[in-house]
C-alpha cells in the first residue's frame, strides 16, 4: 500500500509524506520538502552587510527577529564588536516576544485542530469561543511588544548592527510589563489546555541539542549542549555538525558528525535547561507533572511551559531597561575584513549563521542553517517509527497520525528552502 | 514567507472576518482545502520561481472572480528577485552542489504571468490594504489603495526630512506608501519594501544619491533589494550606468 500525503497542511511551507507499507511492514517513507528554493546564500553574496539582517527577515514570517538577531551577531563577531548589555537585552526582549507569538500561533492555529479531529481553527468555533479569545487576547500582547521595539511585529525595522536606531520611552515600557504581566493567567491557561491534549505514545532516543546558559533560559547566545554531552561553543558549530544535500528534498539536511540526527526546539530547551526556567514557569510545569522527556509529541506541551516563562521574563527584562537615552542602544564599530558566525534559539529551535565580509563591507560568503535542517532526519525517523507502531492503523487514522508528528515539530519548510 | 499567516494580519477582527468569507484553501490555516474553484477572491502570495507555479497560478486566475497579489514578492518580485540582478546559475551553485533536481526560473512577480485585480503591498503587507480588498469585494466597489509615496505619509506625521535635513539615503520618495513613514518615523532610511510607487522617477532619486557621494553599487543595491524586478527601478539602475 502506498500513501501520500501530497501537502502536510498547518506548517509553514510546502512538503509531503510519501510511504509505502508492504506485508504489513513499513518499506520506505520520506519526507519531501519540496517548497522552491530561494537561494539568499547565493544572492546575500555582493551585498552589503548593513542590508543583511532586512534581507535576512525576508527568509520567514514567523521568526524574522531570529534571522536578523542571528545574522547582527554573527556580523558583529566578524567585527569583533561587543554590543551593550542594554542592546542585548532589547534583542532579548524582542526574540522572547517572537517565540511568544509563535508557540501561541502554532499551539492553537497550527496544533490543535487535530486533537479535536478538525481540519482548521475555523471549526473551532463557536465550540472553542472562549479559547480563540484568549489566544487572540495573548497574540496581540506578543505581536505588540515586538512592534514597540522593531516599529511593526513583523519585519521590525529598528534591528541593526550596532544596536537599535531607536527606543521607546520608559512610560511605554512600564505600560507594556503591565500588560504582560495581567496576562500571567492566560498562559498558564494555555498550559493547561496543552496538558490536557491526549498526546499520542511515541518513543524517541534522539540526541536533543539546543543553547545552554549559566542561570539563565538561552536564547541569543550561549554553549550550543546536548543530552548526550556535547558541550561546544557558537564558532565551533561546524567542526560538529555537517549539513548535506538530500536528493527528493529542495531543503537540506544536518546530522552530528558521526553520531547522527538529533532534535532541537521547544522539547530540547526543557529538557537541558528545565532548572533556568523562572521559578513560576518551572512550578506550573511541575505541577502538572512535566519535565521535559523523549516523546517528540511533548515539543507543544514544552512551547506552552515556554510561553509561561516567556511572558514572566518579557516583563521582567522590560522593567529593568534604563531607556535613559538612545544613544545607549547604538555604538558605532569598525568594519574590517573577516569571517563571524552566531547561533540562537529562534523559537521552533536552533538556528545558525555564517558570514565572510570583505573590507569594505560587501559579503563574500554566507551559510545559513535553519532548524528544520537540523531536525529534518529525526522527524524523518520519528515517522518511521510511528508509522511502524500504528501500522494496523486505518489508513485516515494513520495519516492524521502523521500529519500531527510532523506539526508536533513545528517546522518551518520556508526557513528550511532559504 | 508567511503572507499566509492570515490571522497575524486579521487577528483584530478574526470574527468579522469568518462571518463573512469561508476559507476554501489555505494550506497554512486548514486540511483537505482544495484548489478546484470557482472563488469570489484569490490572494495570491510569493514569486514566481518555478515553472508548475505558472500554470497553477494560471488555474486559479481563470477561476477567481477577483485576483489580488498580496505582499510584495508577489507584487513586485521582492527579495526573491535579487538573485535575478547577478549570474542565476552562479547563485544557484552556492547554495547546491547537485543542481539536476533544482528547476528554478526566473524569478518574477505575479502580474508577469496573470491579470491582477489589486495589489496589497509590503513586506509584511499593509493590514489596512488587506481589508479594503476585502471589504471592497463584499460591497462590490473598487478597492481604494494608496498610490503616493512615502513621502506624504512622512509629512502627514510631521517627521523632519532625513534625506535633506541628515543626508540619509532615503528611498522614501520613490516608494510606495502604506507603512506610515515606518523607517523615517525610526530614525532610518526607507528601504522600499513597498516597492516603487507608479511611474515614480527613480533616476532622479539615484543622481541625488549620487551628488550625496554614495557610490555606484551602493545606489544600485538600493534599487534593486525590493525592486530589482520593477521597470521603475530598473531605470534608475540603467541611469547610473550611463
Amino acid at each position: 500500500m502506498k500513501i501520500d500525503i501530497n501537502y502536510i497542511a498547518r506548517v509553514e511551507g510546502e512538503s509531503s509524506v510519501k510511504l509505502e507499507i508492504e506485508e504489513g511492514k513499513l518499506k520506505e517513507l520520506r519526507l519531501n520538502i519540496w517548497e522552491p528554493p530561494r537561494f539568499f546564500e547565493g544572492f546575500l553574496v555582493g551585498r552589503k552587510f548593513d542590508e543583511v539582517p532586512d534581507i535576512v527577515a525576508r527568509i520567514c514570517g514567523i521568526c524574522p527577529v531570529s534571522h536578523m538577531t542571528t545574522a547582527i551577531r554573527a556580523m558583529e563577531n566578524a567585527f569583533g564588536f561587543t554590543p551593550s548589555t542594554e542592546v542585548k537585552k532589547i534583542r532579548k526582549i524582542l526574540a522572547l516576544s517572537q517565540i511568544l507569538s509563535s508557540h501561541l500561533a502554532h499551539l492553537y492555529v497550527l496544533a490543535l485542530p487535530d486533537f479535536f479531529r478538525l481540519n482548521s481553527v475555523v471549526e473551532m468555533l463557536p465550540r472553542f469561543d472562549k479559547e480563540i479569545k484568549r489566544f487572540l487576547r495573548l497574540k496581540e500582547a506578543a505581536n505588540s511588544i515586538t512592534a514597540l521595539f522593531g516599529g511593526r511585529a513583523l519585519h521590525p525595522v529598528s534591528m541593526v548592527v550596532g544596536g537599535f536606531t531607536k527606543v521607546p520611552s520608559k512610560a511605554d515600557t512600564e505600560k507594556a510589563a503591565k500588560e504582560l504581566e495581567s496576562l500571567h493567567g492566560d498562559a498558564l491557561e494555555t498550559l493547561k489546555m496543552a496538558s490536557e491534549l491526549k498526546c499520542p505514545a511515541l518513543e524517541n532516543n534522539a540526541e536533543f541539542v539546543a543553547l545552554t546558559g549559566k542561570g539563565e533560559y538561552a536564547i541569543n547566545g550561549g554553549m550550543i549542549s546536548s543530552t548526550k554531552g556535547l558541550d561546544i561553543k557558537e564558532h565551533e558549530y561546524t567542526s560538529y555538525f555537517i549539513e548535506g544535500e538530500v536528493p527528493y528534498s529542495n531543503a537540506k539536511r544536518t546530522i552530528i558528525k558521526g553520531r547522527g540526527s538529533f532534535m532541537a526546539g521547544a522539547l530540547s530547551r526543557i529538557n537541558l535547561g528545565f532548572d533556568n526556567l523562572l521559578p513560576d514557569a518551572k512550578k506550573a510545569s511541575e505541577d502538572i507533572g512535566f519535565k521535559g522527556g523523549g516523546n517528540p509529541f511533548l515539543n507543544n506541551l514544552a512551547q506552552a511551559v515556554e510561553l509561561v516563562h516567556a511572558f514572566q521574563e518579557c516583563a521582567a527584562l522590560l522593567r529593568g531597561l534604563s531607556l535613559k537615552s538612545v544613544k545607549n542602544y547604538f555604538a558605532d564599530f569598525k568594519v574590517r575584513e573577516g569571517a563571524g558566525s552566531a547561533v540562537t534559539e529562534a523559537p521552533r529551535g536552533m538556528l545558525y549563521h555564517y558570514y565572510e565580509i570583505d573590507r569594505s563591507g560587501i559579503i563574500t560568503k554566507a551559510n545559513i542553517v535553519t532548524l528544520t535542517a537540523h531536525n529534518f532526519l529525526n522527524l524523518e525517523e520519528s515517522l518511521k517509527e510511528l508509522v511502524t507502531e500504528n501500522i494496523d492503523k486505518p489508513e485516515d487514522e494513520l495519516i492524521l497520525l502523521c500529519e500531527m508528528l510532523v506539526r508536533a515539530y513545528d517546522p518551518c519548510f520556508s526557513c528550511s528552502v532559504h | 514567507m508567511g503572507c499566509s499567516y492570515f490571522f497575524a494580519y486579521v487577528h483584530k477582527q478574526v470574527p468579522e472576518v469568518l462571518a463573512s468569507f469561508d476559507f476554501v484553501f489555505i494550506k497554512l490555516l486548514s486540511r483537505k482545502g482544495t484548489p478546484e474553484g470557482p472563488f469570489d477572491i484569490a490572494l495570491v502570495e510569493g514569486a514566481i520561481t518555478e515553472a508548475w507555479q505558472v500554470d497553477e497560478l494560471k488555474m486559479i486566475r481563470e477561476q477567481s472572480k477577483k485576483l489580488f497579489a498580496i505582499g510584495s514578492c508577489a507584487v513586485i518580485g521582492g527579495i526573491p528577485a535579487i538573485k535575478a540582478t547577478m549570474p542565476e546559475l552562479e547563485v544557484e551553485k552556492r547554495v547546491y552542489k547537485n543542481l539536476s533536481s533544482i528547476h528554478s526560473i526566473k524569478p518574477h512577480a505575479v502580474d508577469t504571468y496573470v491579470k491582477v485585480d489589486g495589489y496589497i503591498r509590503g513586506c509584511p503587507p499593509a493590514e489596512r490594504d488587506l481589508y479594503e480588498a476585502l471589504t471592497a469585494v463584499l460591497t462590490g466597489r473598487k478597492p481604494d489603495f494608496p498610490e503616493y509615496s512615502v513621502c506624504i505619509e512622512c509629512k502627514l506625521k510631521g517627521n523632519t526630512c532625513i534625506l535633506i535635513a541628515e543626508n540619509m539615503p532615503c528611498m522614501g520618495p520613490v516608494t510606495n506608501a502604506g507603512c506610515g513613514a515606518l523607517c523615517p518615523s525610526m530614525n532610518r532610511a526607507c528601504y522600499s519594501c513597498f516597492g516603487p510607487m507608479k511611474q515614480t522617477n527613480a533616476p532622479a532619486l539615484a543622481k541625488k544619491f549620487k551628488a550625496m557621494g554614495i557610490s555606484r553599487d551602493d545606489v544600485i543595491r538600493k534599487f534593486t533589494e525590493f525592486g530589482a524586478d520593477t521597470i521603475e527601478f530598473r531605470k534608475a539602475v540603467e541611469t547610473y550606468e550611463d
